[in-house]
């Protein structure tokens, strides 16, 4: 996204924040998306420029984007529980964010709603600031918490047509989605007598009402049965298909693979990487694994294989070998295998996957 | 602030409705009905049998006093925190509810169950002993139950403020018991213990009661109400000692009733302006 000479330390991807490369002075740059900014640095007075993120797309057209946080900072007395986060979620996407437990996705997320007050930076929902207009900002949006929780002593249509109430969504619609999410049995009973799953779908039923263009999601999938999984993420797929920009948080990380356009992940309250699963794995230099079943194993295969140029481990598992190297070294290693001798069963390739990405980018 | 009617309603409806389905107003309901037919039938040591209401009345001001203070409390302590803690304000507040109109709609739901058992408790019992006496002011009756129904907003009022402050529910109960036994037993030792300091309290009759005492009350909603029923309806007996202490001709019911609403609006505001800096 910057553009050298000189190198400046891009301090977070899609940032309006940079850090002077020199002095590492924190700058807060502001343009329109895709603009380029020159930047003097107010300490040392180092000069460069940054390209506004967002830019244009392959179309030529400015990017929208549903959700922008920028230098977003919350402590809780001493503790930095995020630290000048900046991301963005473009219309119509469906965005993943990931991170370990503590890393400060719930506390993001507040923040976007303004549920919490967030020491520094500023949030937007469709362009309306959330902090001086949230109520305007919060129309747009559905919200399915982590910690979903009803009034117990009311039944799951008598919450859901409150909450349509207050959202001044229909409530002739609360019927029909309580049949979608399988809850047509057990609508007029109080939610104090439900599972943990059936309050999980009563929560992404509210998260719907009303059709909002903009679906926030805190781990959606959490206490759900399979069948509710596939139930919520039919749903998530259903509703990017009409439009909706959605934000997800998840510790399912085969789901969100699956499903998100791109992915965001956080560490110790810092945005540690955000692009496309593809792009991410590309930038760690991860490689595929390339996993070949021999009728009978021997060393002299195990080393053949390992000195094919560019394979970097090999692991022997009974007759499997594990083998993780490039891509395009993936016919020399077969030839390998059957020039020393083995007569190949069964040859599988697996490329990086989110888990891989999410261990380097988190790890200590 | 611009705040939407039918949101406020919403939530104010959606608080009813809760505490409906708990069985909670029935069960104060009966509970003051039966305490006040008990007070009027056996609360008298001069007469056997049912007492007009003005005698009723001043039998029970102080395990009024006691109850709807409490009442007040327990309804609001965790309005806010309860539902923090137990995640539906987050979801509440995603939504284009403000958090000035959720307080108002907890407020006014939770203050329409309040006043609604006491007029029903209340009210019920009042029929009863109408129809076993003779000679019933119910002009008189009916202000009794506004008085107190103004009176438990004030520690409604004082609880949802509460409710603000803490950040755990039990924490919220634990100062919200605190501050009962400071309206109800602390504050009036003290008072009381300041006016000692100041006149023969055994020769009270023929002592003047100083002003700054008289002030001090006024911060006291428990004082207040009993001096405001003690000057609307009769005297009134209670642990702060009132039904010895004259009231000065100053304490009208107008003054009392405007500090119990002040009570009421400044605990009020301060809990919207609380809710409004809290992290959910």
């Amino acid at each position: 996204m910057y553009y050298s000479p000189p190198v400046w330390e891009h301090h977070y991807m899609e940032t309006q924040f940079v850090k002077c490369p020199v002095c590492k002075t924190k700058i807060s740059v502001s343009g329109n998306p895709g603009e380029k900014v020159n930047i003097t640095c107010p300490n040392c007075h180092e000069k460069g420029f940054f390209i506004i993120p967002g830019g244009r797309t392959e179309e030529g057209s400015v990017e929208l984007r549903a959700i922008v946080v920028q230098g977003l900072t919350k402590c809780y007395n001493s503790f930095k529980a995020v630290d000048t986060l900046s991301f963005s979620v473009k219309k119509g996407e469906i965005f993943g964010f990931l991170g370990p437990n503590g890393a400060g996705k719930t506390t993001t997320i507040k923040a976007i709603l303004d549920l919490i007050h967030a020491d520094e930076g500023t949030i937007t929902i469709n362009d309306i600031d959330v902090r001086t207009q949230g109520k305007e900002a919060r129309k747009y949006v559905g919200y399915m918490p982590e910690k979903v929780a009803f009034y117990d002593n009311l039944t799951a249509l008598q919450n859901l047509r409150f909450y349509a109430e207050i959202k001044h969504a229909s409530t002739e619609e609360c019927s029909t989605l309580i049949e979608e999410f399988g809850l047509g049995d057990v609508g007029k009973k109080k939610v104090g007598a439900f599972s943990k799953g059936m309050v999980q779908r009563l929560g992404m039923a509210r998260a719907v009402l009303g059709s909002p263009p903009i679906m926030i999601l805190d781990e959606p999938s959490g206490g759900l049965d399979p069948r509710g999984v596939v139930l919520v993420r039919d749903k998530i797929l259903d509703m990017k298909k009409k439009g909706v920009s959605i934000f997800v948080s998840s510790h399912i990380l085969s789901e969100i693979q699956e499903i998100c356009d791109r992915v965001g992940i956080i560490n110790k309250g810092i945005l540690v990487a955000q692009d496309t699963v593809d792009q991410l794995g590309k930038k760690l230099k991860l490689k595929p694994q390339i996993t070949v079943t021999v009728q009978t194993m021997s060393s002299a295969i195990e080393n053949a294989v390992k000195k094919v140029p560019k394979v970097d481990h090999v692991k022997v598992v009974g007759n499997t070998l594990e083998i993780v190297c490039d891509a395009t070294a993936k016919a020399s290693v077969i030839l390998a295998v059957s020039s020393a001798g083995g007569n190949i069963l069964n040859l599988q390739m697996k490329e990086p996957s989110l888990e891989e990405v999410f261990m380097r980018y988190t790890e200590a | 602030m611009s705040m939407k009617i039918d949101t406020v309603t919403s939530i104010a409806k959606k608080e009813i409705m809760d505490n409906i389905r708990n069985k909670w107003i029935i069960l104060v309901s009966i509970m003051f009905a039966i305490l006040t037919l008990v007070v009027s039938y056996f609360g008298s040591l001069m007469s056997h049998g049912w007492q007009n209401l003005g005698v009723t009345i001043s039998g029970m001001t102080f395990l009024v006093t006691l109850l709807i203070s409490i009442i007040g409390f327990m309804l609001g302590y965790a309005a806010i925190i309860g539902e923090i803690e137990s995640g539906s304000m987050s979801a509440l507040l995603s939504l284009t509810a403000t958090r000035f109109e959720i307080a108002m709609g907890k407020f006014l739901g939770l203050g329409s169950v309040l006043c609604f058992t006491v007029l029903a408790g209340f009210g019920a019992a009042g029929i009863v002993i109408g129809l076993n006496v003779s000679n019933v002011d119910y002009l008189q009756y009916l202000g009794f139950i506004g008085m107190t129904m103004v009176f438990g907003l004030v520690f409604l009022s004082v609880a949802l403020f509460f409710s603000t402050v803490f950040s755990k529910r039990s924490t919220a109960l634990g100062g919200t018991i605190f501050l009962w036994f400071l309206f109800i037993i602390i504050l009036p030792i003290v008072f009381v213990g300041l006016l000692a300091t100041a006149i023969n309290l055994l020769n009270i009759a023929q002592e003047s009661i100083p002003t700054w005492y008289y002030v001090l009350e006024l911060f006291n909603p428990v004082s207040v109400y009993s001096a405001l029923i003690g000057i609307t309806i009769g005297p009134v007996s209670s642990m702060t000692g009132e039904g010895n202490v004259p009231y000065p001709s100053w304490y009208s019911p107008g003054l009392l009733l405007g500090v119990l609403v002040v009570w009421i609006l400044l605990f009020f505001i301060l809990a919207s302006w609380r809710f409004n800096q809290k992290d959910v």
